[in-house]
């Protein structure tokens, strides 16, 4: 469509005016407040109080500790998951249905689903009860309130996008090199980790991503199924705003989660085209 | 076929059924312990009763919170289509310099920390004194549901006979014309996909509006999120059940329209 340049403006300068209002100044607005002092001036003292307490140094790596170990269970789980449906699920119907059972959790609220494992986890809970009527344990396994238990929660919340993410490159990649594989003798798993993998590489790191950065900032569940005996930087953050009332400290701990995200980030993408060039 | 061929299968079928059982098993859990006639939370539940949905009814201020959450993903939803739609038509139509970062600005709120949007809602809020008002949840689901717009609504427009249009246009149709009479309705599966997601993200937000909300202006999650601290029994059961079947809702409409596959999965 051809839009005047004018109406242009007015079409595109509106909603990008209630971003830069609305999203840009309130995110600068906690970084700069991160600088200031109770007193009124600034200094960078907050900064040094996290640098400094190991207390903040262990919940920002239980943090990213437990991002890790999300972000590989759910691609571990979702590659498979992601690779069946595109390639094996001929029938339309089922098809559509797997997609359902997979996105309706993704519509559901994380607490919905925190309390679902909530009830599943506790020590009367039906895990540990199957565990103990198959004899495979003697007492109910503390699953609650444990690293464990946050990542299995987390996994869940976070399964979803992996699978979404890889099966939407899985559909791209052109069957037919596969077939000239298959063709020329290749063993299915040989044809797998020399053809299709590598194309799906990028699905691979576009959902890890995704997982990790959502993960890291993930609030609720780590609150829900630590039960206050695991603190992770969302939690610390929450306290600041909402309890302690220190705004700026809070800014502080939010800076220092963004950037040390966007650090791992960038330090990944690096190693990844690294070793793409070698 | 080989025997490490239909072993390799049926690992591969094994992993994704259980994946499959993982997703859908909590939801059915929480959905079975809502009828339970037991005080306590248990599964499988005993018997079968609406009474914790009653109660649920009964108590004003859990309708109160759902009527506020609706209110809030209405209009987040609509604020986002009347400012995400016709940004999109720009970026996808005009060529000029700064579309990409415009672009990335609109899309960026997906991959910051939604925490971090709710603290900078507030801290900015409470500087311009509208704190914990509507407007301050409103503003902030706008900003945080604004990119599902624009993804499927850049999505649809990128497939689109821009010729159609220029025939339109050339025959002497006004612009605005042009855009209600022949784009908005080649586009609209897409429109109404993204709408749907905005509204649910919108729906099921914490993080944004437990900072923003008080006793009375509060929203389901974030009223759930509260009880959950100090009460775990059916009646919260019965909410989250509640909150399911508005997923499965959406997510039928969804599939109705564009279809679930295609809505989740397509590259832009």
């Amino acid at each position: 469509m051809r839009i005047n340049p004018w109406s242009a403006v007015l079409l595109l300068g509106v909603p990008v005016a209630f971003l830069i209002i609305f999203f840009i100044v309130p995110f600068g607005t906690v970084a700069v407040t991160s600088f200031r002092m109770p007193d009124g001036g600034w200094s960078a003292a907050n900064y040094e109080k996290i640098a400094t307490d190991a207390y903040y140094w262990g919940a920002l790596y239980l943090t990213f500790k437990i991002a890790l170990w999300v972000t590989l269970i759910v691609l571990l789980v979702g590659y498979p998951l992601a690779y069946t449906i595109t390639y094996n699920v001929r029938n339309p119907l089922l098809r559509r249905f797997i997609y359902i059972v997979i996105v309706t959790p993704l519509f559901t609220s994380s607490i919905v689903r925190a309390f679902g494992w909530l009830v599943l986890l506790g020590r009367k809970g039906m895990v540990n009860e199957t565990l103990m009527s198959l004899e495979l344990i003697d007492k109910p396994l503390q699953i609650l309130f444990t690293e464990g238990g946050i990542v299995i929660g987390m996994a869940y919340i976070m399964l979803p996008f992996m699978v979404l993410t890889v099966a939407s490159i899985l559909q791209n990649i052109n069957t037919s090199l596969l077939e000239a594989a298959r063709d020329l003798g290749a063993h299915p798993v040989v044809a797998f980790l020399k053809v299709t993998f590598p194309l799906s590489l990028p699905g691979v790191i576009a959902g890890s991503l995704i997982v990790f950065t959502l993960s890291v900032s993930a609030y609720v569940t780590p609150s829900i199924l630590s039960g206050g005996k695991k603190t992770v930087m969302s939690m610390l953050i929450y306290q600041q705003y909402a309890a302690t009332l220190n705004f700026p400290f809070g800014a502080t701990l939010a800076v220092a989660l963004l950037v040390s995200t966007l650090l791992l980030i960038a330090g990944y993408l690096l190693v990844i085209e690294r070793h793409a060039k070698g | 076929m080989r025997l490490s061929d239909s072993l390799g299968r049926a690992s591969l079928f094994g992993i994704s059924i259980l994946a499959l059982i993982f997703l859908a098993f909590p939801l059915l859990v929480v959905i079975g312990i809502s009828f339970t006639t037991t005080e306590y939370l248990r599964f499988p539940p005993v018997g079968m009763t609406w009474k914790w949905y009653a109660r649920f009814f009964h108590d004003a201020s859990f309708v109160e919170s759902l009527i506020t959450s609706a209110k809030l993903a209405l209009s987040a939803t609509a604020g986002a289509l009347v400012l995400g739609v016709p940004a999109g038509l720009v970026l996808a139509r005009k060529r000029f310099p700064g579309r990409q970062a415009i672009s990335a600005l609109f899309l960026s709120p997906l991959v910051l920390p939604t925490i971090v949007l709710g603290v900078a809602i507030l801290q900015y809020a409470s500087t311009m004194g509208f704190a914990r008002t509507f407007w301050a949840l409103f503003v902030g689901h706008v900003v945080l549901v604004m990119p599902y717009v624009m993804r499927t609504t850049l999505a649809s427009l990128s497939g689109f006979d821009v010729a159609q249009e220029e025939a339109a246009q050339d025959l002497g149709a006004t612009p605005l014309k042009t855009f209600f009479l022949v784009t908005l309705p080649q586009i609209k599966p897409g429109v109404i996909a993204g709408a749907l997601f905005a509204f649910i993200i919108s729906w099921i937000d914490v993080e944004v509006a437990v900072f923003n909300s008080t006793p009375e202006l509060i929203t389901i999650p974030v009223k759930m999120f509260n009880y959950i601290q100090f009460n775990v029994d059916p009646i919260i059961a019965a909410v989250s059940a509640i909150t399911i079947y508005v997923a499965i809702v959406a997510v039928l409409l969804i599939d109705v329209t564009v279809g679930v596959e295609k809505a989740t999965t397509r590259r832009e």
